[in-house]
């Protein structure tokens, strides 16, 4: 009995454990210990002066019901709608014709679409401040063409945020359009379209349905960040466009309300998390296509 | 260049050390100034050292709540003097954490602008010395704007559609419409509050930006032409164009405050009374302010105050003396305010 408990800790087992060990400490310290801080945090009562009371409430959740924050969500909801619909547009036929490139261009194309990342996110996005500022770059281009007599008041608005939105979310779209279409057996298309299919026709019944996984991928990997990137409505939106993520900064950093931004960030993990659930129901992929 | 650091570096290190030889290890030979980054031009900071022969360790914070928890766990100990906001001196004085001033050993404590004194927070002026203060006011651009703006009340006027910034601080632009309903700053009671949230749905329209940091850069490029603004912001936006007007809103201002105290336990509280006399001196303390662009709360040194800074450093001779304080309200008049403004933030950008 001794002898059989000894050999079930092979040297090979041992070292196998202690290899995933940092794994699953990382995981606890970083990832599951701040999600019950916080799934408890949310649960818990403001102090008068800082901090929190340990006291149980259910106030931070019945807040959330309050028709503002409401709709706070469904502004968000509208936002990322609206950016996941242009960067679908744009990013599909994007990546889908870069699949078709010939190796070198691909990976030229890669690289291209690389350089960008190599500079902070919040960076580039003061660059569009310069572009849409009063006098900037567009409103001299547009004047210059006689298209518009006086600057445009570009900058601050509902389209600004889009902009900002669509420009930091597209590469994902685009990378997971990509793999999913390079993967694609293209002698699958040549025999549609050898069978009498037209192109629009061979597209729709064979590449579109095949890359599906890939337009599926890109609109959840880029519908949930859109729900929470609320440094782009502070910078492009002048702060006017309120996203659940604003309102979490907000509650967190200037209204010292801890639990109420713990609750509604819980709020927002659950709708994200319920969104995967969806994509995994239609796709029926066990993992986000591409970049997962 | 990393070599001349390393190099300075040890160079500080040796002299640190044959000071403590030179020297017995006495009290007045330190002193751990605890504020924000850069609330002193360094010249000012090295003279002192020069004159006294105290060095100053000066760490810094970037949040008021960080300090208090620092003083706490050090039981008012560690820094011998600090320079926080009005509102946090409250409770650090309420839970005991600040000793009183000698004040047979500050000679210059008459310089101080009786304005500034006796707050809500030390009203019988035993713990602090006044360093500064920040008024909200309205800073505009007469070229861009058709009216003339003398209060919060003109900010709703038609013609300034989509042409306002403001900052981020939510109590001091909800403050605002209190004012104009001729409410106080530090109301409780909630229905006031949300009837200052309604009459702040009617400014919505005349806003086209709030932000915190960098709003005196809006106001200078034109993308907007009015703004409410921290009294730093004013000084750098009348820096670069000296035709922009200030405003002291008709309705009174609003306006905070930040004070030294000492920490109950500070290690060398001879040295904090030395430096606090130090920088009332008049001719010092014009230099800090001028550097600082806060409102200068020394009455003995506005003489000293250059004639291109004075505008915006020192209130008006007419002054009518009526002012508010914004203080901490009860944590359910805090979420109406929260609540107000995330109305009135998302009505602006619609």
């Amino acid at each position: 009995m001794k002898r059989r408990l000894f050999e079930c800790f092979s040297l090979a087992k041992c070292v196998a454990f202690l290899a995933v060990l940092p794994l699953f400490v990382f995981t606890f310290i970083f990832i599951i210990g701040p999600l019950v801080y916080m799934l408890v945090l949310s649960f818990l009562q403001r102090a008068e002066v800082w901090g929190v009371v340990n006291k149980f409430t259910l106030k931070n959740y019945i807040d959330i019901f309050k028709p503002i924050y409401l709709k706070t969500f469904i502004e968000s909801f509208k936002l990322a709608l609206t950016t996941t619909f242009l960067i679908a547009i744009i990013g599909y036929p994007f990546g889908y014709f870069m699949a078709k490139l010939d190796g070198k261009w691909k990976k030229r194309m890669m690289f291209i679409l690389f350089i960008p990342f190599w500079t902070s996110s919040l960076i580039r996005l003061y660059g569009w401040i310069i572009i849409f500022r009063a006098n900037g770059i567009l409103d001299k281009l547009l004047m210059a063409l006689n298209i518009t007599d006086a600057p445009l008041k570009l900058l601050y608005t509902y389209p600004a945020v889009v902009v900002g939105m669509v420009y930091a979310l597209l590469p994902f779209m685009i990378y997971s359009v990509y793999s999913s279409a390079e993967k694609l057996d293209w002698s699958l298309v040549e025999a549609a379209r050898d069978l009498g299919a037209s192109s629009l026709q061979a597209f729709w019944t064979i590449s579109f349905r095949l890359t599906m996984p890939g337009l599926l991928s890109g609109v959840v990997l880029t519908f949930i960040p859109s729900m929470g990137l609320f440094f782009i409505a502070d910078i492009l939106g002048g702060n006017k466009v309120v996203l659940v993520g604003n309102l979490i900064q907000e509650q967190l950093m200037k209204a010292h309300n801890w639990p109420f931004a713990a609750a509604l960030s819980v709020v927002l993990m659950i709708l994200t998390s319920l969104m995967i659930y969806i994509y995994r129901r239609i796709s029926n992929v066990k993992e986000l296509e591409g970049l997962v | 260049m990393k070599k001349t650091y390393v190099l300075a570096l040890a160079l500080v290190l040796c002299f640190s050390l044959l000071a403590g030889c030179g020297r017995s290890p006495s009290q007045d030979t330190q002193l751990n100034l605890f504020t924000w980054e850069g609330m002193f031009p360094q010249e000012v900071l090295d003279e002192f050292t020069a004159e006294t022969g105290i060095t100053i360790n000066y760490s810094n914070f970037d949040f008021n709540e960080t300090m208090l928890a620092k003083l706490q766990t050090a039981k008012g100990g560690d820094y011998d003097l600090v320079i926080a906001d009005d509102y946090i001196i409250e409770t650090v004085i309420a839970e005991g954490l600040a000793q009183k001033l000698d004040k047979s050993k500050l000679k210059n404590f008459g310089n101080i602008n009786p304005v500034y004194q006796s707050q809500f927070y030390d009203s019988k002026d035993e713990y602090t010395v006044p360093y500064g203060a920040g008024i909200q006011t309205i800073v505009y651009d007469p070229e861009l704007v058709d009216i003339d703006i003398t209060g919060y009340g003109d900010l709703w006027d038609s013609s300034l559609k989509n042409s306002i910034g403001v900052i981020g601080n939510y109590r001091v632009i909800n403050g605002l419409a209190l004012k104009v309903l001729g409410e106080s700053y530090n109301t409780e009671d909630i229905s006031k509050i949300e009837a200052a949230g309604e009459k702040l749905l009617e400014l919505a329209p005349n806003i086209r930006l709030i932000k915190d940091d960098n709003l005196q850069d809006d106001l200078l490029t034109g993308e907007i032409s009015v703004g409410v603004m921290y009294t730093s912001q004013v000084t750098l936006a009348k820096l670069s164009n000296p035709n922009l007007k200030v405003v002291f809103p008709s309705e009174g201002i609003g306006f905070g405050i930040m004070a030294a105290f000492i920490p109950s336990n500070a290690p060398n509280p001879d040295a904090a009374h030395k430096f606090i006399d130090y920088i009332l001196q008049p001719e010092v303390s014009a230099r800090c302010f001028e550097w600082l662009g806060f409102y200068c709360t020394n009455k003995a040194a506005e003489e000293y105050i250059s004639e291109e800074y004075k505008d915006f450093l020192t209130l008006p001779i007419d002054f009518s003396g009526d002012m508010e304080m914004i203080q901490r309200i009860s944590a359910e008049a805090e979420e109406a305010h929260t609540k107000i403004w995330t109305e009135f933030k998302s009505a602006a950008g619609k």
